[in-house]
C-alpha cells in the first residue's frame, strides 16, 4: 500500500518545488506513474480474497477495482483542469493539485481500509477536500450554496453511521472487515434495532444518491469546477456504494425485511431522473442526474445481495464511473469554448469540431449501455437478478433502461447533429490535451470488454 | 496600561485558577474564583469604550451572582453534612446548586446569556482569556463534585449544544459566533464530564487549542466582524487559507483534530448504552458547523475584490511573534492521528 501512498504524499511536495514551468506536465506524469503502479493490485493470488495486508489496509477483489479507478482519476484530473485554471496565480495551481492529490490520498484509504471507523474517519475526510474544490474554485454565487447542501446532506447521513458503528462495535467487540463476515448473524428483533439499521445504511444511501436524497448531488455537480464534476461522479458516489456492500454482510437478517422501500424508491429513481435527464436544458445537469438513475440501479442491485446483484453492482459503478467522468469532461469542452451549459446555445458541434463529435458518440452509448461495453454487462445482471428478486421490477428496469437510451441519445443529438449555429463558428479547435483525455477515459471502458472478471469483485 | 499592573493582574489570573484547581476547602476554591473575576475585571475594562465597560459590569454581576450562589452552597453543605471537603459534597441540594452555580460561571446554557454580550465588548487578547483560561478553574470544580442527578447534566449539556448552534446562526460578529461556539464545546464537556473525566478533561484542553488558534489568527488579521474577515486574504494569505481547515476541525470534521474529542465522547455514550443522546449531540453538531462554515466561506473560499493598496500589506515583513500561533494553528489541525498519544497523556 505505501508504495502508492508515499508517491502520493510526495507529489503533494513535488507540486511545490517544481518550478512553474514543469508545475502541470511533472505532476501529470508522477500521477500516471501512480496509477500505473496501481495496476500491481489487480495481481490477487490469495483464497481468502485479502492481499496486500497489513495491519491496517488490505485490497480484496471488490476494493481493488474502485482503488484503481481512483488512483486513474488523479492524471485524468490534471489533465481536464489545466486549462480552466491557467489564469490563476502558480500558487493557486499549485494548492488546486495539492487538494487533488489529498483527495486521491484520502481515497486510497477509504477504499483500502481494513476498519469500519477507519473506514468511516477516511470516507469523511474526502469532504473536506471536495467542499474546498466545489466552493473555492466553482464558477458561480451558487457554488457557495452547492458546498453547504453537499456538506450536510453527507453529514446528516453519515453522523448516525457514527453512533451505529460504535454501537456495533460494542456488541461485537470488533469492526475488522476481515472478521465481520464470520462472526455470525447477530440478535436483532426490537425497534432499536430497526433504526441501527437504517443508521448504518442512510449515510451510504445519501452519497450513493437514493432518489430522495439526492438533491445536493445535481448542484454539487453544476457548480464544481471539471475535476470537482469527475472525482464526484467517477469515485466519490462510490463511496457510497461500496460502503453499503461491506456494511450489508453485518445487517444480515434484518436488510431483507427493511429494504423493500429502498429498492422500491431506488427504482422508481431510476425512472424519475431519467425523465428528469428527458427535459433537461443544462448539459452538466443533466449528466449529473443521469448518475442519479444508473446509481438507482447500483442500489437495487446491492439491497437484493445476492452475488449477481453485487457483480453487477460493481460492474455497474466502474463502468460509470468511467462514463460519466468522460462525459463531464466532454461537457467541460464545450463549456470551455462557449461558456454556457445550456444546450440549447451549444448545438451543432459535430461540423465545427467533428473528431469531439466521435467521442461524444461513444460516451453517449457507453451511457446508454450499448453492447458489448461493461455498462450493458452490469445493468443486465442487476436487471436479471432484480427480475429474479421479483418480475415485477422488470417494469421498472426495462423502462428505465429505455428512458436511459432516450435521454443519451437525446444529450448526442442537442448537442452535436444539426446545422451548426452562426454564433459559433469562431470556436477554437480541440486540443490533443483534450483527445487525449477523453482518450484515457474510454480506452480503459473498452479494454475491459476483454477482461471483465478483474471488475467482477467477489464472484471472480 | 501599564505593564506592571498588566503584569500583576496576569498574576492574579494565574494565582486564582491555581489555588481553585488546587484546592480541596470550598472556602479556597470560592477565594480563588473570586480573585480570578477580580483580575480580569481591569483587563476587560482597560478600552475607555461604554461597550467594553457595560461588557464588564454585565460580567461582574453574573460572575458575583455565581460565586455568591457557590459559597452559599457550600456554605449549606457545611451546614448539611458539617465539612468543608471539596470532594465530600454528596448531599444532593448543594450539589445541585454548585452545579448550577458553575454552570452559570462557565456559561452553560440556559444560564449562558451574558456570555456572547460580554465577549462582543472585549479586545480579542481578552475574549481569548475569557474563552480559554477562565473556564479552567470552574470546569475543575465541576470535575470534582459528585452530581448524584445524572439527567440535570445531560439536559445543560445538550441544551448546551444547540443553544450554542442556533445561536450563531444569524451572528455577523466573529467574537459572539465564537461566543456560541464555545458554549457548544461546553456542552460536549459537560456530557461526557459524569462517565469519564478525563475525556472531558482531553475535551477542554483540545477547546483551548483549537480557539485560541482561532483567536490568533483573527487577532493577527484585527478581525471582529464576517465583513471584514472577506479582506483578510490580502493581508495573511497562508492564515486565511488555513483557516477553514481550523474552522472546520472546531466543527468536530474528520480526519481534522476537533473529531478526536466528538468521536470518543461519542464512543463512551454508546458504551453507556446512551445511543439517543449520542445521535442527538452529534447532530447538534451540524448547528454549528453551518456557521464555521459560513466563516470560511467569508475567509477564504470566496475571495472579495480589493483595490491594490489592499493588497498591499501580506508583502511587509511582520514583528509580530508568529512561533505561538504556528504551533496551536498545526495542532489544531493535524491531531487527529496521535490519538492513542493524546489519550494516554490525559490518561496519566
Amino acid at each position: 500500500m505505501l508504495k502508492i501512498l508515499i508517491p502520493t504524499t510526495m507529489l503533494i511536495l513535488a507540486t511545490w518545488l517544481t518550478p512553474p514551468k514543469w508545475l502541470w506536465p511533472s505532476s501529470l506524469l508522477n500521477s500516471l506513474l501512480i496509477a500505473l503502479t496501481s495496476l500491481l493490485w489487480l495481481k490477487n493470488a490469495s483464497e481468502t480474497g485479502w492481499t496486500f495486508l497489513n495491519p491496517y489496509l488490505a485490497t480484496d477483489p471488490l476494493s481493488t477495482p474502485l482503488l484503481i479507478l481512483s488512483c486513474w482519476l488523479l492524471p485524468l484530473m490534471i489533465l481536464a483542469s489545466q486549462n480552466h485554471t491557467s489564469h490563476e496565480p502558480i500558487n493557486r495551481q499549485r494548492m488546486y493539485i495539492t487538494l487533488l492529490a489529498s483527495l486521491q490520498f484520502f481515497l486510497i484509504l477509504a477504499f483500502s481500509a481494513t476498519e469500519m471507523i477507519m473506514f468511516y474517519v477516511m470516507f469523511e475526510a474526502t469532504l473536506i477536500p471536495t467542499l474546498i474544490l466545489i466552493t473555492r474554485w466553482g464558477n458561480q454565487a451558487e457554488r457557495l450554496n452547492a458546498g453547504t447542501y453537499f456538506l450536510f446532506y453527507t453529514l446528516a447521513g453519515s453522523l448516525p453511521l457514527l453512533i451505529a458503528l460504535l454501537l456495533l462495535q460494542n456488541s461485537n467487540g470488533s469492526l475488522s472487515l476481515l472478521m465481520l463476515p464470520h462472526l455470525g448473524q447477530l440478535e436483532l428483533t426490537s425497534y432499536a434495532d430497526k433504526i441501527w439499521w437504517a443508521g448504518c445504511i442512510l449515510a451510504f444511501l445519501v452519497k450513493m444518491p437514493l432518489y430522495g436524497v439526492h438533491l445536493w448531488l445535481p448542484k454539487a455537480h453544476v457548480e464544481a469546477p471539471i475535476a470537482g464534476s469527475m472525482v464526484l461522479a467517477a469515485v466519490l458516489l462510490k463511496l457510497g456504494g461500496y460502503g453499503m456492500m461491506r456494511i450489508l454482510v453485518t445487517l444480515d437478517p434484518l436488510t431483507k425485511e427493511l429494504s423493500y422501500p429502498f429498492i422500491v424508491l431506488a427504482l422508481w429513481g431510476v425512472i424519475m431522473t431519467g425523465s428528469i435527464c428527458m427535459r433537461q436544458t443544462d448539459l452538466k445537469s443533466l449528466i449529473a442526474y443521469s448518475s442519479v438513475s444508473h446509481m438507482g440501479l447500483v442500489v437495487g442491485g446491492i439491497l437484493i445481495q445476492t452475488p449477481w446483484g453485487f457483480t453487477g453492482a460493481l460492474i455497474l459503478m466502474i463502468a460509470h464511473g468511467l462514463t460519466s467522468s468522460a462525459l463531464f469532461c466532454l461537457a467541460n469542452t464545450s463549456y470551455e469554448r462557449t461558456h454556457s451549459r445550456t444546450m440549447l446555445l451549444a448545438r451543432g458541434m459535430q461540423m465545427i469540431l467533428p473528431l469531439m463529435a466521435a467521442w461524444w458518440f461513444i460516451a453517449s452509448l457507453a451511457n446508454l449501455a450499448l453492447p458489448p461495453l461493461p455498462n450493458l454487462m452490469g445493468e443486465l445482471m442487476i436487471i436479471t437478478s432484480l427480475f429474479n428478486w421479483s418480475p415485477w421490477t422488470i417494469g421498472l428496469t426495462g423502462l428505465g433502461t429505455l428512458i436511459t437510451a432516450g435521454y443519451s441519445l437525446y444529450m448526442f443529438l442537442m448537442t452535436q447533429r444539426g446545422p451548426a449555429p452562426s454564433h459559433l463558428l469562431a470556436l477554437e479547435p480541440s486540443h490533443t490535451r483534450e483527445h487525449l483525455l477523453i482518450a484515457l477515459h474510454l480506452l480503459p471502458l473498452i479494454l475491459i470488454i476483454t477482461k471483465p472478471e478483474l471488475i467482477w469483485g467477489w464472484t471472480a | 496600561m501599564n505593564p506592571y499592573i498588566t503584569a500583576s493582574l496576569l498574576f492574579g489570573l494565574l494565582l486564582g485558577t491555581t489555588i481553585t484547581t488546587t484546592s480541596t476547602h470550598w472556602l479556597i476554591a470560592w477565594m480563588g474564583l473570586e480573585i480570578n473575576t477580580l483580575a480580569i475585571i481591569p483587563l476587560m475594562a482597560q478600552q475607555h469604550h461604554p461597550r467594553a465597560i457595560e461588557a464588564t459590569t454585565k460580567y461582574f454581576l453574573t460572575q458575583a451572582a455565581a460565586a455568591a450562589t457557590l459559597l452559599l452552597a457550600a456554605t449549606t453543605n457545611a451546614w448539611m453534612t458539617g465539612q468543608w471537603e471539596l470532594q465530600q459534597a454528596t448531599h444532593p441540594v448543594p450539589t445541585t446548586m454548585i452545579t448550577i452555580a458553575l454552570a452559570l460561571k462557565i456559561g452553560l446554557a440556559p444560564l449562558h446569556t451574558w456570555l456572547p454580550e460580554v465577549m462582543q465588548g472585549l479586545d480579542l487578547t481578552t475574549g481569548l482569556i475569557l474563552a480559554t483560561w477562565q473556564k479552567i478553574a470552574p470546569f475543575s470544580l465541576l470535575l470534582q463534585i459528585q452530581p448524584n442527578n445524572q439527567t440535570l447534566l445531560i439536559l445543560l449539556a445538550i441544551l448546551s449544544m444547540l443553544v450554542g448552534g442556533w445561536g450563531g446562526l444569524n451572528q455577523t460578529q466573529v467574537r459572539k459566533i465564537l461566543a456560541y461556539s464555545s458554549i457548544a464545546h461546553l456542552g460536549w464537556m459537560v456530557i461526557i464530564l459524569q462517565f469519564s473525566p478525563t475525556l472531558a478533561v482531553m475535551t477542554l484542553a483540545l477547546y483551548i487549542i483549537m480557539t485560541s488558534s482561532t483567536f490568533l489568527a483573527f487577532m493577527m488579521n484585527k478581525t471582529t466582524t464576517i465583513g471584514t474577515l472577506t479582506i483578510s486574504w490580502a493581508k495573511t494569505p497562508i492564515i486565511s487559507s488555513l483557516m477553514p481547515l481550523i474552522l472546520l476541525s472546531l466543527g468536530g470534521l474528520p480526519p481534522l483534530t476537533g473529531f478526536m474529542p466528538k468521536w470518543l465522547i461519542l464512543q463512551e455514550l454508546t458504551k453507556q448504552d446512551l445511543g439517543m443522546t449520542a445521535t442527538l449531540a452529534a447532530l447538534s453538531a451540524l448547528l454549528s458547523l453551518y456557521f464555521y462554515l459560513r466563516l470560511s466561506y467569508a475567509m477564504t473560499l470566496t475571495i472579495s475584490p480589493n483595490n491594490l493598496t489592499g493588497t498591499l500589506p501580506w508583502r511587509t515583513q511582520t514583528n509580530k511573534k508568529t512561533l505561538p500561533t504556528a504551533i496551536l494553528l498545526s495542532s489544531s489541525i493535524l491531531l487527529l492521528p496521535l490519538t492513542p498519544e493524546v489519550l494516554t497523556l490525559f490518561n496519566t
